[in-house]
This record gives structure tokens, sequence and C-alpha cells, in this order.
């Protein structure tokens, strides 16, 4: 025989050797038996199928009948006792006195049991099982009340944390205005409020960048408000990255500042200008944009340094004849040596002087 | 067995050749011509080495032939090579052959570009043999007094697969161009190209500083000869502008920025 579908999870407690000491006409029953047992716990299954091949040997279906009911009514009152009373059953019914299984299943039931609760034992029984009731019920408020606090908590976290950087605002502002170019004063000053706005420590970013933007003309009023607007979105998704956007710390920042750009940009026609540099000089020069290039380096070596863009005029033709200008100019500079002057120069060019007016 | 040589008459300038000279270069030719040696002409592109030689050749009143050398050139090319006619089997001698023969001026210009066998037969024509081996004949020419081999050599095109070998360099006497002064250059422009001085200055100073791009993308400068087309279209009638960046701009260079910035260098000056 083997076990199919029908048999559940049978095969678990009953081994194949004790099947095999079942008669085989028994053998659906035997299964069915231990089943419907293990239904109460499955610790009973495995000792019921261990104990019962030996009383159906006996061809005795009331005391297997008889045998199932006591272990089950002692299993209902307590499982452990139900195991320890089926392994035992089976040889107390071999006993002289027939009556000894029956005595020694009452015994145990009623030490299970234990006896019978009083008066005030039943009303604290009940009077918990009330609160028990009550506390299950408030469970989902509590929950959400802790929520709550752990939402309010981060707000006043928040909270503080706007405070702190507003007076960090508050500090750095005015030596930032007093840079300012007055012509943007206007669209400086409504742009800042917009971010500190929505995100004080964002708008600490901003008011740094935003000054150099417009004090370096690098984008138009319109540029610089569109600009924010782009942030504040941005902004309002994610509070780091937007806040990363106005430090122009992001590629998406440098791309839309790149797009709201006017003019004509020094990167599009670098490689010209310093051909046209090179032709006229007759030296190898390099063009910078004022964005690369530090206040020392600007007249130290062959380099013409320009604005990274070139808003002068409306037309292409016209900002790109201002740059020539320009590249024109630096080219003579470094021709004709304008910077190359040093104080050690000074003896030498003092004795050459003397020898030309004075010998 | 026929020989046919070309009519080596059809070689000689009858109009002297526009040549200013740029320094002692006249006398240099005309005294390795005397000692019967070869010369070497090394210079960029258009700064006169062919003009050189060709008014050397009326000057000294020799024919001149002119063999502009490129990859396929071969030694048989120069020396001479069997050809069928009708029935008969022809040979026909190479242009180094000819001039050999007649005591002309041979020229192979830009020599570097030929096949390498054509120098086995340049050799003993440079030292003091002075012979042509024409190996196909068994036949040895004893190169007349007269005969004289110049080579044009530009030391800007060369590279590890193309140069010429010592061996081969230390045979001549070599002469060195460049652009001319911008003086000269100018002059030159105003008799070629039949302009103003002042257009002739214009021109010059475009050259200078595009000149001044060589080793930056430009593999060579704007040559004299591109200015002198550039004179011609001026002088005849083509704005100055237009007829600098087809002269002086579009043809030395395809990069765009390139030709950008020389056209703001032109328009400096026009």
């Amino acid at each position: 025989m083997t076990f199919g579908p029908n048999v559940g999870n049978v095969g678990m407690y009953v081994a194949r050797e004790m099947l095999a000491a079942v008669p085989e006409d028994q053998r659906d029953a035997y299964l069915r038996m231990v089943e419907g047992i293990s239904d109460l716990k499955y610790q009973l299954g495995v000792e019921v199928a261990r104990q019962l091949p030996r009383l159906l040997a006996q061809s005795d279906p009331e005391l297997v009948a008889r045998y199932l009911s006591q272990v089950t009514a002692v299993a209902k009152l307590g499982w452990k006792s139900g195991v320890e009373v089926a392994k035992q059953l089976p040889d107390l019914y071999e006993a002289p006195d027939g009556e000894l299984a029956d005595n020694y299943v009452d015994i145990i039931e009623h030490a299970t049991t234990g006896i019978a609760e009083d008066a005030e034992t039943t009303q604290l029984s009940a009077e918990l099982a009330q609160l028990e009731r009550e506390i299950q019920e408030m469970e989902p408020k509590v929950k959400r009340a802790q929520e709550l606090r752990t939402q309010l908590a981060a707000q006043d976290r928040r909270d503080e944390k706007r405070k702190k950087h507003a007076v960090e605002l508050a500090a750095a502002l005015p030596p930032l205005l007093a840079r300012l170019r007055p012509k943007h004063r206007q669209v400086y000053l409504e742009q800042i409020q917009k971010i500190a706005g929505a995100d004080p420590e964002a708008s600490l970013e901003a008011a740094d960048t935003l000054l150099d933007l417009l004090n370096g003309e690098r984008v138009s009023s319109d540029g610089a408000a569109e600009w924010v607007s782009r942030g504040l979105d941005v902004l309002e998704r994610n509070k780091e990255v937007g806040r990363g956007y106005f430090r122009l710390g992001s590629k998406y920042s440098i791309e839309v500042l790149e797009e709201l750009r006017e003019g004509l940009a020094l990167k599009s026609i670098a490689r010209v200008l310093k051909l046209y540099a090179t032709a006229l000089s007759g030296r190898d020069v390099a063009i910078r944009s004022t964005e690369d290039s530090n206040s020392l380096e600007i007249y130290t070596v062959d380099h013409i340094v320009l604005p990274p863009d070139m808003r002068v005029f409306d037309e292409e033709r016209q900002n790109f004849a201002a740059y020539k200008v320009a590249t024109a100019q630096g080219a003579g500079r470094i021709e004709f040596g304008t910077y190359q002057f040093s104080l050690d120069d000074i003896p030498e060019t003092v004795d050459a002087i003397r020898i030309k007016y004075w010998s | 067995m026929v020989v046919e040589s070309q009519r080596v008459e059809e070689f000689r300038l009858t109009k002297e050749p526009y040549y200013l000279p740029l320094g002692n270069e006249v006398e240099l030719f005309e005294a390795a011509y005397h000692a019967r040696l070869p010369v070497m002409l090394k210079g960029p592109t258009g700064c006169g080495k062919t003009r050189f030689v060709e008014h050397m050749s009326w000057r000294l009143g020799r024919t001149l032939i002119t063999v502009a050398c490129h990859e396929d050139l071969t030694a048989s090319d120069l020396v001479g090579k069997y050809m069928l006619q009708n029935d008969a089997t022809v040979w026909q001698d190479g242009p180094l052959t000819t001039a050999v023969k007649s005591g002309g001026i041979a020229y192979l210009d830009e020599v570097v570009e030929a096949r390498k066998d054509t120098t086995v037969v340049i050799h003993p024509l440079t030292d003091d043999r002075r012979v042509l081996p024409i190996e196909k004949k068994g036949e040895i020419v004893q190169a007349p007094d007269d005969f004289m081999l110049v080579i044009s050599y530009n030391p800007g095109y060369q590279s590890v697969l193309k140069d010429l070998k010592h061996s081969t360099k230390q045979r001549f006497v070599a002469i060195e161009f460049d652009y001319p002064k911008p003086d000269l250059e100018e002059t030159i422009l105003q008799e070629e190209a039949s302009i103003d001085a002042d257009t002739a200055s214009k021109l010059v100073k475009i050259a200078e500083k595009v000149r001044n791009l060589r080793t930056h993308g430009l593999e060579e400068g704007v040559s004299t000869r591109l200015l002198v087309y550039a004179g011609q279209l001026i002088a005849g009638g083509v704005e100055p502008l237009e007829a600098c960046a087809s002269t002086i701009c579009r043809p030395i260079t395809d990069d765009v920025e390139m030709q950008r910035s020389i056209i703001e260098i032109i328009a400096t000056q026009f």
C-alpha cells in the first residue's frame, strides 16, 4: 500500500513498519483514526499511531473505540496528559481488573481539570476578558497615536532645523546683498524669498549661487526666475536633491542653466578664438573662461581670459565680434609682453635706459 | 631596332621666367652647375623652387626637363623602355635619359615620392662618374659637362615611411628655401599678380599670420603661389575677402574652425 493524497498528513506520523503491523483490511480505518486524533494535536497522532496497531490486532472494535474516546476526552482537557494517557492505556486495558483503566482516566481528567472555579475567580476572569477585549479594540488607536507622535516629533525637529537655517540665512544675506549689483537686486530678492519659504537651507545655497549667476551675467532676470522655478520643483520632490540643485551641484541644475543662457557661449567658439589669437600673436595662446581662472593666473601665462558667454548684443555675429575684439587685445598683450615686466627687471631696465640716454 | 628620342628643343625656355632672388641661391646654383654638382632644393610647397629652376635653366641657357615624381614612378619611367609600335619594337628614352643625352637640366620634383629603384639610377649620375646606366639596353650613357641633376625635397612631407636616404641626400648640394621675407614677397605679388602695393602688403600680412598656425592644425602655411592666385583674382575683379577665402583659406584646410579663424584673419585686412 502506498500513501495517496487521501491520506493527508498521516504519513508524517505513521512509519512504514507501523502500517505493516496493522491487518491489511483495517489499514484504511487505522489511518483515518490517526488522522482524526491528530486534529487535536499532532503529538497525539504520533502516539496513537504507535499504540493502535497493538489494539487493532486484537480485532476488538469496541476496545479501539473506547481507547480513542478516552484519549480524546483527556486530550481536550490537556494535550500533554492526552499523549501520556494514549501511551499508558493499552497496558492498563490488559490488567485483570477491567475497571482499572477507567479509574486511571478519571484521575488524570480530574488532575488535569482541577477543582471548579469559585465565583470570585469567575468574576475576575470575566473582568480580565473584558479588559483584554477593550485593549484589543484600542490597539489601532494606540498605534495611530504612536505614528502621530513620531510625525509630530519629526515636524518639531524640522522646525528646529528650519529656524536654525533661518538664523544662518539672516547672517549670510547682508554680506551677499552688499556684493550684489544694484540692477539685480529686485530679481535676486524675489527669488531668494521664494526659496526661503520652501526651505531655508536651500535658500542659503541659492543665495550664494544666484549672486554669482546674476553678477557674472551668466543668466538674465527671466532666466534666473526660470532656474529657481525648476529648482523649486526639484525641492518639492526631494529636499536633499533640491538643495544640491541650488548649490549647482547637480547635472540637471547645470543643464538648466546652459539651456537658459543667452548670447554666445565661449565654449562654442573657443578654438576659433584660440587659432585667431595664435595667428595674430605668433604664440601658442590658450583661451580660458573667467569661470575656470583665478585672478593670479590671468596675467602670468600666454592665455586670454574671456567671459563664459557674450551677451552685449542681440545678434550672435556682433557678440562674436565682441569676443574677437577682446581676443585681439589679449593677443596684442601677449605678443608685445605687456605683463612680462617684473620687479626683478628694474636694475637691468635702469641700466639700459642710462646707457641709452646718459652715456 | 629604332631609337626614338623626344625633341629636346621643346624644353628650352625662350622667355625669362620671373624670379626674385631671396638670398645667394642664384650664385650658389651657378657655382654648382659649373662644378658639375647635383643640387637639392629644400623648402615648403609653393615657395618658388620650381620657378627658381626654370629661371636658372633660362639663365644658364640649358633645356629643362621636369619630372613630377609620384609613388608609381619607376626607374624605367625615368630611363626609358621598349615599346611596341606597329610591327617593331621601339626604344623610347625616358626624360632622364633625354636630359642626360642633351646636356640639359633634369629636375625631379618631389623625388622622395618615386619608387626606391629610381635612386639606383640617380646615384651614378650624382658622383664623379656622372653616368646613366641603361640596364635594359646594356648601355652606359656618359653625361656631358653641361648636364645637371636637380631634385626637390619638402622636409615637411616626410615620414618614417618616406624619406630620402642619407646616402642619397649626401650626394647633393642643398639650397634651402622658405617663404620670402615680407618686403620681397610684396614685390613678387605686385610683379606676378599685377596688384598695387597696398593689396600686396595686406596679402603678405595675412600670410604671415596664417603661417603662425603651422603646428597648430595646419600642415603648411599659405604659400607664395596661393598669394599670387589671390592677387590675380583680386586683380581680376573678385571681391578681396572672397578671393582670399578661395585661395588662402579653403585650399589649405578642411577644418571648419580653422577656416573660420583664417577668414577672421583675412577680415582684419580686407
